[in-house]
């Protein structure tokens, strides 16, 4: 390897990245497809469907995760009630579709009801901050959970979604079949990186740049005109319709959803995505549910077995150790060693030449 | 002076904290186009008449009149604290609040929040308007960097920055809301000779490119005698005088609440 290398490969890659950063949305389209070849591995033998379904959950974390960031990273307020919207979206969208209506209809339904949840928790937590609403959202998340594992309409152990999606009253799409379950692993790329595109207009408008503001002072935010009503409201159904979206898209791919499986270590695993991946960043987000869920899952399962559990707890640590604000920031890192190396390398090229 | 219009009024205005007093009685006047100094010992009730005036203190009795954009003398009690930057209204910290996570840039686009038209739905779609909005505010925010000379550092993060910067960058985002009124809380403190010097020219330019009133509280004599057309002068809360700074300097009862009392 050389300078010369090095340098033709920025030359390639120059416009394109020029182009990536004057249009930010544009790499998370690009992240999306890279994200959508998954979908055609298993059936070129290259991956088992195992796997596919591994990174299908941390798709559905990842836009989960993004919207307890808004509330973590931005707006400086907690949830540790995160699963039971998550809970909310899928075993919804399933009693619905089940009661026989339209899948689409079946979603507006379900983020009407869980965003409404979500306002009146923003307007709760007007009165109480902190430790405390943390406590009272942990208690939002039971009384869901409660709901899901007593209420008989949510059949018991699991309720299945007979016959699969039906999207747009034609295309039918169900998990039983591997062409189809391929088919809505894209749809939830799709779907995240819809999720993305729209979290990072938020953050980058008046909304985003209000949340911080009332996060970090509030009494400068009031004198700006920021209402801390209207943006507690705004940071808490967000992050509602987020996990909300998150449980339909569990739903969609997976179509037999469990009542028991809401409940808090999953809003905690959320946080941690949150905190280990980046406060604040998109991509951390995203890098944060693949740690958590991922590295276990798809790495350390099949080298260690059972242990594995043990080892991504002490690597979650360690990465909390040495990237407190997030793993995502080892980016910068990379971008240093990088043109250290260059330096390197240029240097070598010179005294060479002599 | 005479002839010009009070732009903002206290009217025998008294807040009460428990059974403290923190402002008795006070009645003053700020004209427009004023630069008016509001000075006192720690502890007179400054900063407490700045919360009563931005509406963070609803108990205060006694009426604060406001004149809004279209001349009219509003009651400020009518107006949640959320609505006064929108009157024209605009105030700084003492401790410097901006969002330090946050570029200078964006920290000024705060200032402008309540100019916004576009809703989160324009924001998330992306809409033209939504992008048009944006742009006007970016380049409204560019013309405030230019005129305090901070342009080329807009994309910093406010974190790290010297704290003169950091003063500057309150008042940048003061500029933002178009204000009739800006309120500085101690805008000298914590500043060096020069750069102290520096924000008697800007307040003055300020006053000259954007014509605003302001009224300001400052602990540096030097600094407020130099730049106000009138001090008012309070101690415990209470109304001592309000004149030209010369008469003030002079005023007998100011003078025993700053050196004491001769035996």
């Amino acid at each position: 390897m050389n300078v010369k290398f090095l340098t033709k490969i920025e030359e390639l890659l120059g416009p394109f990245s020029a182009k990536l950063r004057k249009h930010p949305n544009l790499t998370f389209v690009v992240f999306g497809l890279l994200l959508c070849l998954v979908a055609l591995l298993p059936h070129l033998g290259l991956m088992n469907f195992g796997t596919m379904s591994i990174i299908a959950y941390i798709t559905i974390y990842a836009v989960t995760a993004l919207g307890l960031n808004i509330l973590l990273g931005f707006s400086g307020l907690i949830s540790l009630g995160t699963a039971g919207f998550v809970g909310a979206g899928a075993l919804g969208t399933a009693v619905f579709i089940e009661m026989g209506l339209p899948f689409e209809l079946a979603v507006v339904l379900v983020l009407t009801i869980s965003g409404s949840i979500g306002a009146l928790i923003g307007l709760f937590s007007l009165k109480v901050e902190g430790i405390y609403l943390a406590i009272a959202t942990l208690f939002v998340g039971e009384i869901l959970r409660q709901i899901y594992t007593q209420v008989p309409i949510f059949g018991g152990n699991s309720i299945q979604i007979d016959g699969g999606i039906k999207l747009l009253g034609f295309i039918e799409l169900s998990q039983i079949f591997k062409e189809q379950r391929s088919m809505l692993f894209v749809l939830l790329v799709i779907i995240m990186v819809l999720m993305m595109i729209a979290m990072n207009n938020i953050i980058k408008s008046k909304t985003g740049r209000a949340l911080l503001a009332m996060s970090r002072s509030e009494h400068a935010a009031q004198a700006m005109g920021i209402s801390l009503l209207k943006y507690r409201l705004t940071a808490f159904v967000l992050a509602t319709l987020f996990a909300t979206v998150g449980g339909i898209m569990y739903a969609m791919y997976f179509q037999t959803i469990p009542t028991t499986s809401w409940s808090l270590d999953l809003s905690l695993f959320i946080i941690a995505m949150v905190v280990v991946g980046g406060f604040k960043s998109i991509y951390g987000t995203f890098l944060g549910a693949f740690i958590i869920h991922g590295i276990p899952n798809l790495i350390l399962k099949d080298l260690l077995g059972d242990i594995s559990y043990i080892f991504s707890g002490v690597l979650i640590i360690l990465v909390i150790i040495f990237y407190p604000n997030g793993f995502v920031y080892i980016w910068v890192d990379i971008k240093k060693g990088y043109s250290k190396l260059k330096k390197r390398l240029q240097k070598d090229v010179t005294t060479d030449g002599k | 002076m005479e002839s010009k219009k009070t732009i903002l009024e206290l009217n025998k205005v008294s807040m009460h904290f428990g059974g403290l007093t923190a402002v008795d009685e006070l009645s003053l006047d700020v004209k427009e186009g004023e630069i008016v100094g509001l000075i006192g010992p720690n502890g007179a009730g400054k900063t407490t008449v700045f919360n009563c005036v931005t509406q963070f203190y609803k108990e205060y009795t006694g009426d604060i009149y406001f004149q809004n954009h279209d001349g009219d003398q509003v009651d400020l009690r009518d107006y949640k604290v959320t609505d006064i930057a929108k009157l024209g209204l605009i105030r700084t910290f003492q401790n410097v609040e901006l969002v330090k996570d946050l570029s200078i840039l964006d920290n000024l686009l705060i200032g402008a929040h309540h100019h916004y038209e576009t809703g989160i739905i324009q924001h998330i779609l992306h809409t033209k308007k939504a992008r048009s909005e944006e742009k006007r505010m970016k380049e409204k925010a560019y013309e405030i960097l230019k005129f305090l000379k901070i342009y080329e550092i807009k994309d910093f993060y406010v974190a790290g920055q010297p704290y003169g910067i950091l003063k500057k960058i309150e008042i940048a985002r003061t500029l933002m809301s178009d204000p009739k009124l800006i309120i500085l809380d101690e805008p000298a403190a914590g500043l060096n000779d020069q750069e102290t010097d520096e924000l008697e020219t800007l307040i003055h330019q300020i006053r000259e490119n954007y014509h605003t009133t302001i009224l300001l509280i400052e602990h540096d004599m030097g600094f407020v005698m130099n730049i106000c057309d009138r001090v008012c002068a309070i101690n415990f809360g209470k109304f001592l005088a309000m004149d030209i700074p010369k008469n003030i300097q002079k005023n007998p009862s100011v003078q025993e609440a700053y050196l004491g009392k001769d035996e």
